[in-house]
C-alpha cells in the first residue's frame, strides 16, 4: 500500500491563504488505512483549518467528504460536495489521487494536503515500513525475498558495500545493513550461491529513467477517449 | 441479518433506526416488546422522564409490573452470563413510582372515531382501552368491582402490590380519554346486546379468570373454606374474612402463595400449603415459595385432599391420600394416588387455592357462542367471537398468564377492533425482528464483573406482621447504578460496507477482539459490547453506533455553550459511571462557574472530533474526567482516551494554541468532591494559558 503523511501545518495553511471556501477530501484507499488520510482525518483537519483561521483572525468555509478512491473516475460520482462550489480543494489522498483529480476538475485548484511517502506494509498497529520502491524489475527470487533497493541504502544490486558496521548501515547508522540481512537470509536458505552470482547492471528505463510508466491490459484496456465519455 | 451502506442508513434516517433491526432478548421476550434497553439506557444516565415515557410507550401498567412482573425480559438477560441479569423490573420500579402518573407524558389524540366497550377493567382491558383511545376511539371500560385495575386491585395482596402503585398506572390511563364505569357487572346490570343499543361499534371481553376453581369433597361448602378469589378480594377490600389460627391453603401455585403469606398476616399461628407437587415440581415461583417459607408457611408436599373433616360444625382437618405422581411420561398433569396412604391435617379453616376459572355471567342473554368445554369460541387471529363486533382478549381466551401477557393480549384485540371497524381484513402481523444470539463465553469473560444491586427486603419476622411492602425500592443511586450494569446488547457497532476499507483498526482497538476483518469488517452483534472504541477510532467514519453516539453531545454542547453568554467556558467531559444519581442531574447550585458538564457512561466513546469541535464552537478548554486504571467499565479506554488528548493536544500545538487548553484528569471513580477539585485545578491551568 501507499503511505502518505500529512504536510505540517504551516505550509497547508500557506497554500490554503488565497482562499476562503475549502474542501477536505479524504480517500478511502491506501490512506484510509494507514490512518492519515481517510474521512476521518479529512473531518479533523477542516475543523483545525476553520480553528487556524480564526486564530488567525480570518475566516474560512472548509467542509470535508472522502470518495472510495481518489484515482478512479467513477468514484467521484459518490461526492456528496461539489468541487466546483469550492475555492480550492485539499486533497488528502496520495499524489496520485491529487494529480487525477486536477485533470477532472481542471477549474478547481487541487492542492496536496499530504507528502505522499513509500509503499509500505504494516509492521505494527499503527506502524508502516517501506517495502518496496516500485523499480519496475523485482529481484526478490535471487535476494531471499529482502529487496535491495529498498533495504540497502544505496540500492545496491552486488552487496555488501564496505561501509557495514556491525550489521549497521553507515548512512543511517539506527538502519540495518540490507545486504547482510540478504546474506543471512540466503544462507539459512542454502542459497548462497545467489549471492555469489555477480548481476548486471539494473536497467532504469523500467525504474524512473523512461518517463511516465504505464500499464496496459490488451484484454482490458479501453481508449482513453471513450473513458472520457 | 442485511449488512448496512451509507445509502441504507440515510434512508433509516437516524442509526438509532438500526435497534430495529435486531432486537435485544429482553424486549424479543418482554410480551409487549418494551424497549428495555432503551429505557435502561436513559435510566443509566438519570434521565428517569424520558426513562419513564419509553416504558410506557408500550407498557401502561408501568408501575404494576415494577412489582409484579414476572420479568421475561431478567430471564433472558445475557448480564447473566457475565454474573447475574440486570436488576430490570426494580429499575422499572423506581421509574415509575418516582415518575407518578403526572409524570410521564400523555399522548392525546383527538378521539373522534366510534365509541367502543370494554368488559373488565383489568390488565388486558385496560390495555386494549388504552391503544384504542390512542387510534381515535372513545373507549368505556366497564367493571364490576367498585375500583378498576381488574386482579391486580383485587386479588394481589397489598404487600406486594400497594393500591396507591396501582392507581398510577390506572390514572395515567385514564389520562388518555379511556373512561371507567365501576360497579357495573355486564350479563346482570347490562348485557351485551345493551351495550351494542346504546351505540357501541364494538365490544371487547376481558373478564379474566374470575371465579376460583374448588375440589368436589366433602366439606368444601363450610363457610370456613374460602375459594382463593374470594379470600384476596375480601382482604384487598378491607374486609378481611375471619380465619381461625390453623390455616391449609390448598395448592402450589402462586397464588396459593398470596393466599398463604396473606393468612399469615392475618395472624395465624399456623399457616401451611398443602400440594401435589413435590418441592421441586411446584407452580409457584422459587422465590415466592421461598419468601413464604421465610414468613412461616409450611409445606406439605405430595398430597390431595380426599375429605375436609368437619365436627361439631367446625372445620378439624383436611384428609389427604398420598400423591405417588403428578405428571405423565410427557409431563402433563396427571396425578395418581395411593389411597391407602391417607393423613389428617389439622387445620380449622381451608382456602382452596387450585386454580382460576372463567366467570361466563357476562353471555347472559346473549347468543355467543361456547364450545365444547364451556369456553367463549374466539379466533385468535382476529380476536374476534362467533359476533364479529365482538371480541376477547387477555385469560378468559389466553393460559393463565401475567400482567404483561394481559396487557399484550388486549394490545392485539386493539389492533383487531381498529381494523373491523375501518372496514379492513383484520390480519395481525406478528412477527418480530431477529433476536440477538447469545454471547460467547469467552467474550462473557473479558466482560468486568458488577454485582446485581440487591433490593432491600425487610426481615420475615417484621414483614409476616404488617401488610406494608416486604422490600423497598431501589433509592436513585442503587437504580442507575443497576441500570448502568446493562451491556446494551445490540446497541454497539454496526459497520458501512461501503465506507469500511478494511484496515483493521477496528479489530485492533477493540478491547474485546469482536471484529473479524475480510474484504470488509464484520462486528457480531451478539458479541459486541457496545464500548463504541471502533466507531470512535475508525478512520473511515464506516462505524456507526446503533444506539447512543457521543456526536449527539456535539449539538447539545454548541446549544449549551452558545447559551452560556460571556466569560470563561470549559467542558468537563466527565465518565459518569461511578457518580452518584444526583451529579448526573448536573443541578445548577452544583455547577462551577464557567464549567459545561458533559456526563457520559464512559468515555470511551469521546473521540477526538468531538473535542475539536467543542473548541470549534467557543469553549476555552475541555477537562476530561476519565477513571483511574480499571476506573472505566471497559478495558484499554483509560491509554485509549489519553492518546486521543495527546492527539488533540498536538492538533491544537500546530495552529498556535496553547495544548494545556486540554486537560485530562483520573478522579472520575473518587467521588464528586474529588472531581470538582480537580476540574478546578485543571480550570486554572486552561485559564492561565
Amino acid at each position: 500500500m501507499i503511505v502518505a503523511e500529512r504536510k505540517p501545518m504551516d505550509e497547508i495553511v500557506a497554500m490554503l491563504a488565497p482562499h476562503r471556501k475549502v474542501l477536505v477530501l479524504g480517500c478511502g484507499g491506501c490512506v484510509t488505512v494507514c490512518l492519515t488520510g481517510g474521512e476521518k482525518q479529512a473531518e479533523l483537519l477542516a475543523g483545525q483549518l476553520r480553528l487556524a483561521a480564526r486564530q488567525a483572525g480570518r475566516t474560512l468555509e472548509a467542509a470535508f467528504d472522502c470518495i472510495t478512491r481518489q484515482c478512479e473516475r467513477e468514484f467521484f460520482d459518490n461526492l456528496t460536495e461539489d468541487p466546483r462550489t469550492y475555492d480550492a480543494v485539499l486533497s488528502i489522498a496520495c499524489g496520485a489521487g491529487v494529480q487525477y483529480m486536477s485533470e477532472l476538475y481542471p477549474e478547481v485548484p487541487i492542492l496536496p494536503g499530504m507528502n505522499t511517502t513509500f509503499l509500505a506494509s504494516n509492521v505494527a498497529g499503527g506502524v508502516w515500513e517501506e517495502y518496496c520502491r516500485g523499480c519496475g524489475d523485482c529481484v526478490l527470487a535471487w535476494t531471499g525475498g529482502i529487496c535491495p533497493i529498498t533495504q540497502c541504502s544505496k540500492s545496491l544490486i552486488n552487496g555488501t558495500c564496505g561501509g557495514t558496521n556491525n550489521g549497521k548501515c553507515e548512512v543511517n547508522p539506527e538502519m540495518e545493513c540490507g545486504w547482510l540481512r540478504i546474506y543471512e537470509r540466503l544462507k539459512a536458505l542454502g542459497q548462497l550461491d545467489n549471492y555469489r552470482t555477480l548481476r548486471a547492471a539494473r536497467d532504469h528505463r523500467k525504474d524512473r529513467g523512461g518517463g511516465v510508466r504505464r500499464l496496459v491490459l490488451k484484454d482490458m484496456a479501453e481508449s482513453q477517449e471513450s473513458g472520457n465519455e | 441479518m442485511d449488512e448496512l451502506t451509507s445509502g441504507e442508513l440515510k434512508r433509516l434516517g437516524d442509526s438509532r433506526m438500526l435497534m430495529q433491526r435486531e432486537w435485544s432478548p429482553c424486549r424479543y421476550h418482554c410480551p409487549v416488546h418494551a424497549d428495555v434497553r432503551s429505557y435502561i439506557e436513559l435510566a443509566a444516565r438519570g434521565r428517569w422522564r424520558e426513562a419513564i415515557d419509553v416504558i410506557r410507550e408500550r407498557l401502561p401498567f408501568a408501575s404494576v409490573c415494577g412489582r409484579v412482573c414476572h420479568h421475561p425480559c431478567e430471564a433472558n438477560c445475557r448480564r447473566a452470563g457475565v454474573d447475574e441479569a440486570v436488576a430490570i423490573r426494580e429499575v422499572k420500579r423506581f421509574v415509575s413510582e418516582q415518575q407518578g402518573a403526572s409524570g410521564a407524558t400523555v399522548r392525546r389524540v383527538v378521539q373522534d372515531k366510534a365509541p367502543v366497550a370494554i368488559v373488565g377493567a383489568g390488565p388486558a382491558g385496560m390495555a386494549a382501552a388504552l391503544d384504542l383511545a390512542l387510534l381515535g376511539y372513545r373507549p368505556t371500560v366497564f367493571e364490576k368491582f367498585a375500583v378498576a385495575g381488574g386482579i391486580p386491585a383485587t386479588a394481589i395482596p397489598p404487600y406486594r402490590l400497594p393500591r396507591d402503585v396501582l392507581q398510577q398506572d390506572i390514572d395515567w390511563i385514564c389520562a388518555h380519554g379511556v373512561t371507567v364505569v365501576t360497579g357495573v357487572e355486564i350479563g346482570k346490570d347490562k348485557t351485551l346486546a345493551d351495550l351494542k343499543s346504546e351505540g357501541f361499534a364494538a365490544i371487547v371481553i376481558a373478564t379474566g379468570l374470575a371465579l376460583s376453581r374448588t375440589l368436589p369433597i366433602p366439606g368444601a361448602n363450610h363457610e370456613r373454606v374460602y375459594p382463593v378469589l374470594d379470600f384476596l378480594t375480601a382482604v384487598c377490600s378491607d374486609r378481611a374474612p375471619r380465619i381461625g389460627s390453623d390455616v391449609v391453603v390448598i395448592g402450589g401455585g402462586n397464588v396459593a402463595m398470596d393466599a398463604a403469606r396473606t393468612a399469615v398476616r392475618l395472624g395465624a399461628t399456623r399457616v401451611r400449603a398443602m400440594c401435589l407437587e413435590a418441592e421441586d415440581e411446584m407452580p409457584a415461583w422459587d422465590w415466592e415459595r421461598s419468601e413464604a417459607a421465610e414468613e412461616g408457611v409450611g409445606f406439605i408436599h405430595r398430597r390431595g385432599p380426599t375429605d375436609i373433616v368437619i365436627r361439631d360444625g367446625r372445620i378439624v382437618a383436611v384428609a389427604a391420600r398420598k400423591v405417588t405422581r403428578v405428571f405423565d411420561a410427557d409431563h402433563r398433569f396427571d396425578p395418581r394416588y395411593d389411597d391407602a396412604d391417607v393423613v389428617s391435617v389439622e387445620c380449622d379453616t381451608v382456602i382452596m387455592a387450585i386454580g382460576q376459572t372463567a366467570d361466563m355471567g357476562f353471555l347472559a342473554g346473549s347468543p355467543l357462542a361456547k364450545d365444547t368445554r364451556g369456553r367463549l369460541t374466539y379466533d385468535s387471529a382476529t380476536h374476534q367471537t362467533s359476533d364479529p363486533s365482538i371480541f376477547a382478549c387477555g385469560e378468559i381466551v389466553t393460559a393463565p398468564g401475567s400482567v404483561v401477557e394481559a396487557c399484550a393480549s388486549g394490545q392485539r384485540a386493539a389492533k383487531g377492533v381498529d381494523l373491523f371497524l375501518s372496514g379492513k381484513p383484520i390480519r395481525l402481523a406478528d412477527a418480530l425482528p431477529p433476536v440477538i444470539g447469545e454471547m460467547a463465553p469467552d467474550t462473557a469473560a473479558k466482560v468486568s464483573k458488577s454485582p446485581r444491586n440487591a433490593v432491600l427486603q425487610r426481615a420475615a419476622d417484621e414483614r409476616r406482621r404488617d401488610s406494608l411492602p416486604i422490600d423497598a425500592n431501589f433509592t436513585a443511586d442503587a437504580a442507575m447504578h443497576e441500570a448502568q450494569r446493562c451491556m446494551g446488547c445490540g446497541g454497539g457497532a454496526e459497520v458501512l460496507i461501503d465506507k469500511c476499507a478494511a484496515c483493521l483498526t477496528c479489530l485492533r482497538v477493540c478491547p474485546f477482539d469482536i471484529p473479524v476483518v475480510t474484504d470488509v469488517a464484520r462486528i457480531e452483534s451478539s458479541l459486541c459490547q457496545a464500548c463504541g472504541m471502533c466507531i470512535v477510532e475508525c478512520p473511515a467514519n464506516a462505524i456507526v453506533s446503533r444506539s447512543w453516539d457521543t456526536r449527539e453531545e456535539i449539538g447539545n454542547t454548541a446549544a449549551r455553550l452558545a447559551g452560556a453568554g460571556a466569560g470563561p467556558k470549559v467542558v468537563a467531559y466527565i465518565n459518569g459511571y461511578h457518580a452518584p444519581a444526583a451529579a448526573w442531574g448536573a443541578s445548577a447550585e452544583d455547577a462551577l462557574p464557567g464549567v459545561l458538564e458533559v456526563w457520559l457512561p464512559s468515555v470511551s466513546r469521546l473521540g477526538v472530533a468531538e473535542m475539536l469541535r467543542a473548541i470549534e464552537n467557543g469553549a476555552d478548554g475541555i477537562v476530561v474526567v476519565a477513571g483511574y486504571l480499571g476506573g472505566d467499565r471497559y478495558p484499554t479506554v483509560r491509554e485509549r482516551m489519553a492518546r486521543r488528548v495527546e492527539q488533540l493536544r498536538a492538533m491544537l500545538g500546530e495552529i498556535g494554541m496553547n495544548p494545556e487548553r486540554i486537560q485530562l484528569v483520573h478522579c472520575a471513580d473518587e467521588g464528586r468532591d474529588a472531581m470538582r477539585r480537580a476540574i478546578v485545578e485543571a480550570t486554572g491551568k486552561i485559564a492561565a494559558c
